[in-house]
């Protein structure tokens, strides 16, 4: 089914012409109201969505409340264990039912009329029950509770009931990711406490797109990589790195390690002190894993997009980066570090002190990010400007990281989404794809 | 009628009022971009400088925060901001700072814990933005004068989703 988009036949917003290598995007994809209106019902109505991890559940009664795809939602680990995402909302009359950002309890009780439901979503207590009729029951009126799934602790929802993928299906090439980071232990991972909590006067897309923008490191974050280097940061071991379309939208890049790894990549800038213990970390991975692997695992850089709007960004720190749309002009991000649980106390304060140096709202690369895409946000006001290009690594059977391939998965996405053909896959797409996997 | 102060407060009276000059010389440095001044006359060589998550606040252990500066990571901020590196700052916005409630919590003899509180106004590259937070304070005793050993301001933001960044030194 087709569903035609409100704009002139002919008029597409994105222009991928594989015989002349061009990849094009209509900057209005960032500026139009009415596209952004779009979005939430074709995409985010539709997608799996990232939710959690679970690790921020972690005992029986345990609940996050948050939104989602523009939703408010909670995300409660039952008294029976089991994780599971409700609509914040009273089934009677519309109030949220948990207005703490996280907490532990046994019950949600609607501050209204104080209407109280179990942590596993049931209604358990309705006050003056005798104003209702013998119709009223109260299994009737549990929470609303949203189809979610976990893959490798990462908790997923859609709001799509018909979605026709599981959620394994539809994470599709980026499972082989999510295995490479909840393998850095052997007891799970974990979100550090303290969410860096920001935004940007910039359409979302444009930090999907950053996020995945290697090209922009050394020219936008000279600060950084100058810091970096004064404190004995060396060049990688090893050359090279690639780009990679993961289908589905979802995309990454792989790339040797331009510093450090506190998990088990040690080199000078982490000093002598730490040495042996990140090098028995590794050594305890090559006996895991087998050598190859445990190199991928612990010696390799990667950043992970999943459509639509979750990044996860894996290199001297894992952050995870969720990036919810505000119209069309603004956004809301969510950035979090994950971590391994029994992670040494002092290499824990190692990759705390190396994410804040990179990251956030405060870090000395991410504050440049933000601005350069308000910056670009602004830049579309000339509407004289039509176009904005991604066609970087075309020409190349095997896309390096300073190419564009992700970006183009992403939008390739986004485009069928939006035009409601999910399920198509194009042959352009699948040449590019072709091309990337035969690596 | 008048109102004698005992000695002791006249004390009292004396070191608040010192105190007081001394945070307001430290927000007119930093509002003036004076920011080596800053480093070299205000702060201890073991200064920390920390600003905690929104959500989490105060200062949790293990949490991660927004900014967490030793010496060494504060002054390479400071240098990048001078330098124009900072592409957001670049040209550098501008800052005012108004300080309040003003409170020694406790004289340590050789050290003060000095709360205050803090609304920075920024102005730059078009936009407007208020930081409303509370300073928490370790002050060293230094002669006539003070140094900063710690210095962790809570922000009492719950996001910083219309700010987007923390470019400047709170």
């Amino acid at each position: 089914m087709t569903i035609e988009l409100q704009r002139p036949v002919g008029d597409p917003i994105v222009i991928d012409d594989l015989e002349r290598l061009s990849f094009r995007v209509d900057r209005r994809a960032y500026t139009d109201d009415d596209l952004a209106a779009q979005e939430m019902t074709r995409i985010f109505d539709r997608c799996w969505l990232y939710v959690g991890h679970e690790s921020e559940v972690p005992a029986p009664g345990s609940y996050v409340a948050r939104d989602v795809g523009g939703r408010p939602v909670v995300m409660a680990r039952g008294s029976d264990g089991v994780i599971r995402v409700f609509a914040n909302s009273c089934t009677h009359r519309g109030a949220l039912i948990c207005s703490q950002p996280a907490g532990q309890t046994r019950s949600f009780r609607c501050p209204y009329h104080d209407w109280t439901f179990s942590n596993q979503g049931d209604l358990v207590g309705v006050p003056l029950p005798d104003g209702y009729g013998p119709a009223f029951r109260k299994a009737d009126f549990g929470l609303a509770r949203h189809r979610s799934d976990t893959y490798r602790g990462f908790v997923f929802l859609t709001f799509d009931p018909q979605q026709p993928r599981s959620l394994t299906e539809y994470l599709a090439g980026a499972t082989e990711y999510l295995d490479l980071i909840d393998d850095q232990s052997e007891v799970g991972m974990e979100v550090i406490q303290g969410a860096q909590l920001h935004g940007a006067r910039a359409n979302w897309k444009l930090m999907m797109e950053n996020s995945v923008d290697i090209y922009h490191f050394r020219a936008l974050h000279k600060r950084y990589v100058g810091y970096m280097e004064s404190l004995g940061s060396v060049p990688p071991r090893r050359r090279g790195g690639f780009g990679r379309a993961l289908g589905l939208g979802h995309g990454a890049n792989e790339l040797p390690p331009a510093a450090a790894r506190p998990l088990a990549y040690w080199t000078p800038m982490f000093g002598e002190e730490v040495r042996p213990r990140i090098e028995a970390t590794a050594a305890r991975f090559i006996d895991r894993f087998g050598a190859e692997r445990a190199e991928r695992i612990t010696g390799t850089n990667r950043a992970v997009l999943i459509f639509p709007n979750l990044m996860i960004i894996d290199a001297i720190a894992i952050t995870i980066r969720k990036i919810d749309p505000v119209g069309a002009g603004q956004m809301a991000i969510t950035s979090v570090a994950l971590a391994p649980k029994d992670e040494d106390p002092d290499i824990r304060e190692l990759r705390k002190s190396h994410y804040l140096t990179f990251l956030g709202p405060a870090g000395f690369a991410t504050p440049d990010d933000i601005e350069i895409v308000e910056s670009c946000q602004r830049g579309y006001l000339n509407r004289t400007v039509r176009y904005s290009d991604l066609s970087r690594g075309m020409n190349k059977e095997v896309p390096e990281t300073t190419d564009e391939l992700p970006a183009r998965e992403f939008w390739r996405q986004w485009d069928r989404l939006m035009h409601g053909d999910e399920g198509h896959l194009d042959i352009a797409h699948r040449a590019e794809m072709q091309g990337a996997e035969s690596r | 009628m008048t109102t004698e102060l005992t000695i002791d407060e006249t004390a009292e009276v004396r070191l608040w009022h010192r105190v007081n000059r001394f945070l307001v010389r430290e927000a007119r440095l930093l509002d003036e971009w004076r920011l080596l001044d800053w480093y070299d006359e205000m702060l201890t060589a073991d200064v920390r400088y920390t600003v905690p998550a929104t959500d989490v606040r105060g200062e949790t252990p293990g949490a991660l925060g927004l900014i967490d500066d030793d010496a060494t990571r504060l002054r390479q901020r400071i240098e990048q901001l001078l330098n124009g590196e900072v592409w957001c700052e670049n040209p550098r916005s501008r800052t005012n700072r108004m300080i309040g409630n003003v409170e020694i919590l406790t004289d340590r003899g050789t050290h003060l814990d000095v709360a205050a509180n803090v609304i920075v106004y920024r102005f730059g590259h078009g936009r407007s933005d208020t930081y409303v937070g509370k300073y928490r304070f370790e002050i060293v005793v230094d002669g006539e004068s003070f140094r900063i050993r710690r210095r962790v301001v809570v922000l009492d933001h719950e996001t910083l989703y219309e700010h987007g960044k923390l470019s400047i030194i709170l």
